[in-house]
């Protein structure tokens, strides 16, 4: 006993001493996260805030005007001024010059007098789905609002009560993220993706470097056990996951103001179990891949696309195609992001998400496992 | 099973092995057999080698010698047959095995980001090597490899000659009683090479097993007693000057003896036209 723990230390040491004397790796892992995050946090957003907008008053009247300036007082649209007709429009959608154009027809205050439905048109850029859907939703509670406070003048005009009509008024609220800050829905999400995309990658070239320089022949000659290999191969690379994970939540509450809401320690000790899925994932990958090569570009397709796609990062899983669906239960992200949201912003603790920690036991188990079986089937 | 009892009573139940009749034996083979799928990567080999025997195995690539072994360390488990080494059945135990074997194969299986220090420091904990005892080794390998003064050394910078050596150290950090060499001197040049086998001799001095693989039919002359391998097969043994004799041509003297290059060629043409003759 006493023995297998010299060796399992002394596999950890090693470990450490490649990683130290390798600036590349070393940068990869305390570096890419943080520009990641920059990346994710800043630049790429789906907030959408002043959207160019254009408007086409064809009704020029003090109804239409009442009503457009609505969009002018939002700050979801830029009003960047007002054309003459629908080719001007098109001419500034190509520019981009624009993304949304409201369009007041003809006989609009004549229609809202009568208390006919009045016909409003919104034109919508769809070449950026993001803020031409989002552009789009929001114009259509604009109207649907604006509709409502007209025709409540036109019943009271006439003394009518509309409540007696049963009138229903949708209210949206929006929970756990009320201002829907996407750095809030992101960041907790990044952090998993980054923890795969480090552990995966650099779990998955250690077996095979092994191979190729002949000490993993040498050690299974030793009294060295698989297992003690593996356990040894995984410390080093669980307290740099550990490390990413602080600083991550550390950067994402103290300077991207992302709320922590639930319980850290669940939070942890599910990043540990996650860990260990990764780098199961990228010792299956070891012990298949022939090369260093192949090793790096298997750990990127798996690490990477999933990691965005297939985890709910990216796309809600529930919009995603069925088939890509069932794929995502084979890949880890998708538990562990559930967990991190649920935690960050809901949050949750082990009640809530005990079955998504456990699928990831039940994940961690099997995958070393499985690479434990095949690297040492490979030597047959 | 049958042929394990009678090289050593390896049945007897308590660990008493080493106490066999097969215990002044370091290697005791019969019928090892290896098959990956249908390919019989070694054929029901048997042979024995004395301890303190330094036993040269030849053969061409693909003849089954590394294949062999693997067996023999306890790496790969053989299909048929038995192999006794230090007295120990090494199929059924290998565990017991690995803690006094030791194996140097031509990759020398350093870390080239490591230190000379930090590769022999590894070494010693995965053999549990500790204290007093790792630094004594220590001392003595860097003294034997030549290596004082550039323990801390990246292993990368050293040349081919002081990695050989220090990969013959780390090999060594545990004081095996039998040592595996995997064709050790490939890609070395010649008077490293000579360096290396009385580095080998040393260790035989010291009672150490050495079975070793060579390409290098010069090296095949330092050994003891040898044995050819062809085709999975293993198709004479003997010591250098018994081997040479056993294919001389009728009337030759002490000094017309083939030589072990002459043997070797004379072996496996004789049995590659058999084979294709049977085909």
């Amino acid at each position: 006993m006493n023995a297998a723990i010299t060796r399992i230390l002394a596999i950890a040491r090693k470990e450490f001493i490649h990683l130290a004397r390798d600036w590349r790796t070393l940068v990869a892992v305390l570096v890419l996260p943080a520009v990641q995050l920059l990346l994710f946090a800043y630049a790429i957003s789906y907030d959408v805030r002043n959207v160019p907008t254009l408007i086409v008053d064809q009704d020029l009247t003090p109804a239409s005007r009442a009503y457009i300036a609505k969009y002018e007082a939002s700050d979801l649209y830029d009003v960047r001024g007002r054309v003459a007709n629908i080719e001007a429009v098109r001419e500034s959608f190509e520019r981009g010059a624009a993304r949304i154009a409201v369009v007041v027809p003809p006989g609009f205050a004549r229609s809202l007098a009568r208390g006919d439905k009045a016909q409003v048109a919104v034109l919508v850029d769809g070449s950026e789905p993001n803020s031409a859907l989002v552009g789009s939703t929001f114009s259509r509670a604009l109207n649907e609002g604006y509709g409502q406070r007209i025709q409540a003048q036109w019943a009271d005009a006439r003394g009518i009560d509309l409540e007696r009509f049963g009138r229903i008024e949708p209210r949206i609220r929006t929970w756990y993220n009320p201002e829907r800050r996407s750095a809030d829905f992101l960041i907790p999400g990044l952090l998993v993706v980054i923890i795969m995309i480090v552990t995966t990658q650099q779990s998955a070239v250690t077996l095979v470097r092994e191979r190729d320089q002949g000490t993993e022949e040498q050690m299974r000659v030793s009294p060295l056990r698989r297992t003690e290999l593996m356990v040894g191969k995984l410390l080093p690379w669980t307290l740099l996951a550990f490390a990413d994970m602080v600083a991550i939540v550390a950067l994402s509450t103290a300077v991207f103001d992302v709320p922590l809401r639930g319980d850290v320690s669940f939070l942890a000790a599910s990043i540990l179990v996650f860990v260990f899925c990764s780098l199961g994932i990228g010792l299956i990958i070891s012990a298949i891949a022939p090369s260093m090569e192949s090793a790096n570009i298997a750990a990127l397709m798996i690490s990477f696309l999933p990691g965005f796609m297939l985890s709910g990062f990216a796309f809600p899983l529930d919009s995603i195609p069925t088939v890509l669906q069932w794929a995502s239960y084979l890949f880890p992200g998708r538990y562990m992001m559930a967990i991190s949201r649920g935690v960050f912003l809901k949050g949750a603790g082990f009640a809530e998400l005990s079955d998504q920690l456990g699928y990831l036991v039940v994940y961690a188990v099997a995958a070393i496992t499985l690479s434990s079986v095949i690297s040492a089937r490979r030597q047959r | 099973m049958g042929q394990a009892a009678t090289v050593g009573d390896a049945a007897t139940p308590r660990e008493r092995v080493s106490s066999a009749p097969s215990s002044d034996m370091a290697i005791s083979v019969r019928g090892l057999t290896k098959r990956f799928g249908t390919f019989t990567a070694v054929d029901a080999i048997d042979f024995d080698v004395r301890r303190g025997e330094v036993f040269g195995f030849l053969g061409p690539n693909g003849a089954g010698k590394t294949t062999a072994i693997r067996m023999l360390t306890g790496t790969i488990a053989p299909t048929a047959g038995s192999a006794l080494v230090l007295g120990d059945d090494v199929i059924a135990k290998p565990e017991k095995v690995k803690r006094r074997i030791g194996y140097m194969s031509q990759k020398f299986a350093l870390f080239e980001d490591m230190t000379v220090d930090e590769n022999l420091r590894f070494y010693a904990g995965v053999y549990d090597v500790s204290g007093a005892e790792f630094a004594a080794r220590r001392r003595y390998i860097l003294r034997m490899a030549d290596l004082e003064g550039r323990e801390d050394e990246l292993t990368a910078n050293l040349s081919v000659g002081w990695k050989q050596r220090l990969a013959l150290g780390a090999a060594t950090i545990h004081e095996p009683e039998l040592l595996f060499l995997d064709e050790p001197t490939s890609g070395v040049d010649p008077v490293a090479r000579r360096h290396f086998w009385d580095l080998l001799y040393d260790l035989a001095d010291d009672g150490v097993t050495l079975f070793v693989t060579t390409h290098y039919m010069d090296e095949a002359n330092h050994c003891h007693r040898l044995g050819f391998m062809y085709a999975g097969r293993l198709i004479a043994q003997g010591s250098p000057t018994e081997v040479r004799a056993a294919y001389a041509p009728d009337g030759a003297t002490a000094g017309t003896l083939p030589s072990i290059e002459d043997v070797f060629v004379h072996l496996v043409t004789a049995h590659r036209d058999r084979q294709e003759d049977g085909a």
